[in-house]
Formats: structure tokens, C-alpha cells, sequence
């Protein structure tokens, strides 16, 4: 008895860095946002102004809503994406399949910076594609430019792609042969395997990854920060411009812009699980 | 008139023959059995009739229809599988409804009612396969192959993942409820005693091939060959010319002859109670006893080989290890291989 005590007390003791780390790094930050977000603007006067000064703003609604519509559409692309790509991938030899995953494990961290760059590089105004394109006459890319909301989009959908097949893939391993050998024999279609049992039991995993990806983007700054800068309205590029600007710092307004970012991922988060417990029955 | 027929089947992968050009035929409403050891193609051949592999030859017939070529929807078949691969996200009532849904079929909900009613599970309707046990899993992917209404029935090692006491209550059952459909039914199992409980015929596989068919009481008393005397029924088989030696007589002609342990008696040494007219005797002493609940089963070495024989489990009537004995070996039940 004694002597599993003595174990426990050393668990925690090895644990300990870790607990303040988290403690000094992520819960210590959170209680000082959402404590922020109360006072006025001196930060002294406890008072609710920050978050009526969001709610009156068109400004900080708009921006509030583009990131919401941009991290809505890249979550479900990308999804959509993965699910046919990692199953593809279940289809290839097991080598092939680990050579796959490895590269999506490496692209998933390319992000923030260097991939706007990359992006610039490529395909910019003086991007390398761009501009071999013109030259050869198809001009595939006139239409196109890489700091608009489509550039912007195209960027986020690329750095969601390999995180949601990575996430996505190992439940792939959960579906059964015999269930797709049962249900042929009992008249299904391939179509119909996927429509009642495939997709139904991929849901959970398919419902958190979009989560991720939803958070991801949400909170995506670097990379939206090096392809448009200030000219695009985003919530993170607002929150970084109040707390960290030279102009104007408001840091108990980006604080309330903070928790309520916090707060939209949350909600996304227990919308998700709901739709997913009245769908898969059998989880609850 | 036979309802299932398959033709001269042929498969192979790669440069590995898995069936070797079957052939056999089925009646309507009968209970047959692929009996034989793991690796011998049985799974294959229940496979291949289900439409979940292909042949490379020959041709399978169901009711008069070739069916070789259509895919595993089109077949008509129902199959239970040993691992259940029931639907985890759809209830007891989902899971057998599935195949009516997918087939259009109207009165869903009697029909599946009727189902439940008759794999015993009323009650647990609206449950999900991971909160039933092995067996009512097994009875609820009967069901569902069963509500189709197949022509023939496949089921591959159906009760293999099941403990002993609900193993027998469910070969029972599985029985019952067949002769009441009177479906036809393929059974796959690498367990002999299961196969003989169960069927109205047994194929015996070995390598691919069909190596003996018949009734479980033919298959069983009267082995085709070395594989089946030994698979089947714990036969003691031996070389002729060693059982020459050991009978000091050289009446039987062939290449190997086989004994079933039970046909054997075993009498103390000096106890001379041999009838030389029906029995020969062969001298050895008892090495092993071993006790399988009500059958004592005793190994007898000779001077040239062991012997296996079986003994119902008499109060007091035991042979201690090492006591020298007679075998008395019944001259009509030696088979010839």
C-alpha cells in the first residue's frame, strides 16, 4: 500500500513541469483574457463596454463573421477532401500507405510564415506559375489573385488538407470488410454501405477533425498576417493588431475579442457532438 | 433433383491451388457440412458460392439458375460470418431490417418481428450489437440473413467464437430453426463433432479437393483414406505389414488398415478369453490413461506401434498404467485404406 503511494508521489513529481507549464502557459493567459475582457479601457473600472463595443462595431461583427465563414468553409472542405483521400490511401500497399502518411505528416506542420511564402513564390503576382503560365500563353492564372479572399481560402484549405488525413485515416482501419460483405449480400450497394454504416461509424472521427479544423482556422494568424496583412478583416488579425499594435493598443478589447473566439469554438465544439449523438445512437 | 450444383470449380492465387476442381451437389432443404482443417479452401468454396469471390473455372448453380457470374446482391444468398460483422451503429431491429430496406420490400416491421420472435430476442429490439453477448450477436446476423428469405443459407464457422455451453444450445437451435424454414444450408467448420451433430451431410476437405462425402454415421464408420480415418474419428491407423507382425497373420491385403478406438477391448494378460475366430490379439502394456469425462482412453503400447482405445467410463473397471495387456482386435471392424 505503502509502496504504491510512494510511486504515485513520483508520478507527480515527473508531472510537475508539465503542470506548471500548462498552469504558467495556457490556464494562467485564459483567466487573465477573460479577466481582461472586464474592465473598460483604463483597466481599472470593472465594466461589460468591451464586449458593447464588439457587439456595436460593424467593424469587429464583420470581421467576427469572416472568420467564421472562412474556418466554416476550409474545415468542410478539407474534410470532405480527406475522407476521399485517406481512403484512398487505405487502398494502397501498406508501404505506399506509410510513405503517403509520412508526407501528409510533414505537410500538415508546414503553416504560418514560410507557407504564405511558398504561396507568394508560386503563385503572387510575380509568383513562379503565374508568371510561367502568361509566358506559354495559357493563362490560367489571370484570374486569379492570391491576396483576395479566394488567395486566402486556397492557403487555409491547403494547411487544413494533410492535418485532417492524418486524423482521419487511422479510423479507416475500424470498418470492417464483413460489413461491407454483409451488406452486398443483403442487397446494398456500395453507395448504400456508406451512406448507413461507412460514414455513420466514421462520424465520430469525422466530426472531430472538423472541430480541429474549425479551431485551426479560427485561430490562424501568421499565415493570414504574412498573405494579406491588415488589408483582410479577420478576428485573429484584429485581436494581434489590439494587443500588440503601435497605433492603438486595446488589450482589454482584444482580450473580450479572446474569449469570444474562445467561446465560438467552444460552441462549435458541443454543436458538433450533439449532431453526432443524435446521429450515432449507439454512442450515447 | 439437386437445388445447389457446383460445377468442376477451380481457384487459385498466385501459383497456390486453394480449390481443385470441386464438384457436388445439394439437395433442397438439406443441412450440408465442409468439414476439414483450417488452409483447406472450405471458407474459399463458401466464398465463391456467396459471390464474394470469383472462380477461375466451373460454374455454380442455385435452384437451376447459374449464378457463377452474378454479383453477391443478385445471388439470393444469406451467410453469417464467424465474427457476427453485425452493423455497430444500427439497433437489433436496424441490423435485420437492413436488407429489406435495401430491397424495397414492404411489411418490414411484421416481418422482422417474426424474426426476433424466432432467434429468441424479443425484448432486446432496440438494443445495439456492443451491449449484446457473443451469442445473441450470432442469433441477430442469423436473423438478418434469414428475414431475406435466402435460397441457401451459408454459414462460415458460425460458432466458432463461442464458449462451449452456448455452442451446443445454438447448434441445437441453429438446427431447429432450419428444418422449420427447411432452408438449405452450407455450414463451414474445421470441428468434426460439430459437423456430425449437425448434418445431413458432411464433405470432407483436404488441400482444396473433396476427399470423402456422405452421412455423418457413413463418414464416420467408414473412412475413405488415411486423412478422414484420422481427422474423423481418432483412428488408430497402421501400416499392413507392421499389423501383419503384430496379428501374426497376414489375412488382410491393402496398404494401411484402421481401427476406431472404441471397437477395441482390452483384457488382462493370461485372462485368455480370445476368440480366435473373430479377434486377434495384440500384446502391449497400458503407458498412458487419460479421462475425457464419461470415455477413459487408454494408450496401449505394442512392440511396434500405439494403440488408442476407448472405454466407456465404468465405476471400477480401470486398467492401472503399465499393466500388461491384450488387445482384442475385432476382425470386421479392421478398414481397409
Amino acid at each position: 500500500m505503502r509502496k504504491i503511494k510512494k510511486q504515485k508521489i513520483y508520478l507527480l513529481a515527473l508531472l510537475l513541469p508539465f503542470i506548471m507549464f500548462v498552469i504558467g502557459f495556457e490556464i494562467g493567459p485564459l483567466v487573465a483574457m477573460i479577466k481582461n475582457s472586464f474592465y473598460a479601457d483604463d483597466g481599472i473600472q470593472v465594466a461589460i463596454d468591451q464586449y458593447i463595443t464588439i457587439f456595436k462595431s460593424e467593424f469587429y461583427l464583420q470581421a467576427i463573421q469572416n472568420s467564421l465563414v472562412i474556418s466554416l468553409f476550409s474545415a468542410v472542405t478539407s474534410v470532405i477532401i480527406a475522407v476521399i483521400a485517406a481512403y484512398s490511401i487505405t487502398k494502397f500497399s501498406q508501404k505506399i500507405q506509410n510513405r503517403l502518411l509520412m508526407i501528409a505528416n510533414m505537410t500538415s506542420n508546414f503553416e504560418g510564415i514560410p507557407l504564405s511564402f511558398s504561396f507568394i513564390i508560386l503563385l503572387g503576382n510575380n509568383g513562379l506559375f503565374t508568371l510561367l503560365f502568361s509566358k506559354i500563353g495559357g493563362d490560367v492564372f489571370a484570374d486569379f489573385n492570391l491576396y483576395s479572399w479566394t488567395g486566402l481560402i486556397l492557403v487555409y484549405i491547403y494547411f487544413q488538407i494533410p492535418l485532417a488525413i492524418m486524423l482521419i485515416y487511422p479510423s479507416y482501419q475500424g470498418i470492417k470488410k464483413q460489413w461491407k460483405e454483409a451488406s452486398s449480400l443483403l442487397g446494398g450497394s456500395t453507395l448504400s454501405f456508406w451512406l448507413h454504416i461507412g460514414i455513420p461509424v466514421l462520424l465520430p472521427s469525422i466530426v472531430g477533425t472538423f472541430s480541429i479544423l474549425f479551431a485551426n482556422s479560427m485561430g490562424a494568424y501568421a499565415t493570414a498576417y504574412a498573405l494579406v496583412g491588415s488589408n483582410y478583416n479577420l478576428l485573429s488579425l484584429q485581436i494581434a493588431s489590439l494587443v500588440a499594435s503601435d497605433v492603438a493598443l486595446k488589450p482589454q478589447l482584444g482580450s473580450a475579442m479572446g474569449v469570444l473566439l474562445a467561446a465560438t469554438m467552444i460552441g462549435a465544439m458541443w454543436f458538433n457532438e450533439r449532431m453526432m449523438r443524435r446521429i450515432r445512437r449507439d454512442l450515447r | 433433383m439437386s437445388y445447389v450444383t457446383i460445377n468442376q470449380v477451380t481457384k487459385g492465387y498466385e501459383n497456390q491451388v486453394v480449390l481443385n476442381d470441386i464438384s457436388l451437389t445439394l439437395k433442397k432443404g438439406e443441412f450440408a457440412t465442409l468439414l476439414g482443417q483450417s488452409g483447406c479452401g472450405k471458407s474459399t468454396l463458401l466464398r465463391s458460392i456467396a459471390g464474394l469471390e470469383g472462380v477461375d473455372v466451373g460454374r455454380i448453380l442455385i435452384d437451376g439458375h447459374d449464378i457463377t457470374n452474378l454479383s453477391p446482391r443478385q445471388r439470393e444468398v444469406g451467410m453469417v460470418f464467424q465474427s457476427y460483422a453485425l452493423f455497430p451503429n444500427m439497433t437489433v431491429f436496424d441490423n435485420i431490417a437492413y436488407g429489406l430496406k435495401m430491397k424495397k420490400v414492404k411489411n418490414v416491421k411484421s416481418k422482422v418481428k417474426n424474426m426476433i420472435d424466432m432467434v429468441d430476442l424479443i425484448g432486446k429490439e432496440e438494443s445495439f450489437p456492443h451491449q449484446l453477448s457473443g451469442g445473441q450477436q450470432q442469433r441477430v446476423a442469423l436473423a438478418r440473413a434469414l428475414v431475406m428469405e435466402p435460397k441457401v443459407l451459408l454459414l462460415d464457422e458460425p460458432l466458432s467464437a463461442l464458449d462451449a455451453k452456448i455452442r451446443k444450445s445454438l447448434q441445437k437451435e441453429l438446427k431447429r430453426i432450419q428444418k422449420e424454414l427447411d432452408i438449405t444450408t452450407i455450414f463451414v467448420t474445421h470441428d468434426q463433432e460439430e459437423a456430425m451433430t449437425m448434418s445431413d451431410r458432411i464433405f470432407v476437405m483436404n488441400k482444396g479437393k473433396v476427399v470423402q462425402s456422405g452421412s455423418p454415421s457413413e463418414i464416420y464408420t467408414s473412412p475413405v483414406n488415411t486423412f478422414v480415418a484420422k481427422f474423423i474419428g481418432n483412428y488408430n491407423v497402421c501400416n499392413m505389414e507392421v499389423f501383419h507382425k503384430l496379428v501374426r497373420s497376414t489375412e488382410l491385403k491393402g496398404n494401411e488398415v484402421a481401427i476406431r478406438p472404441e471397437v477395441l477391448q482390452l483384457v488382462s494378460v493370461g485372462e485368455d478369453s480370445l476368440d480366435i475366430q473373430e479377434n486377434w490379439g495384440i500384446k502391449g502394456f497400458i503407458k498412458d490413461v487419460s479421462m475425457t469425462g464419461n470415455v477413459l482412453r487408454y494408450e496401449v503400447e505394442t512392440e511396434e506401434s500405439a494403440f488408442l482405445v476407448d472405454y466407456l467410463h465404468h465405476r471400477g473397471e480401470m486398467f492401472e498404467q503399465g499393466a500388461r495387456v491384450q488387445i482384442l482386435v475385432p476382425k470386421k471392424e479392421c478398414i481397409i485404406l
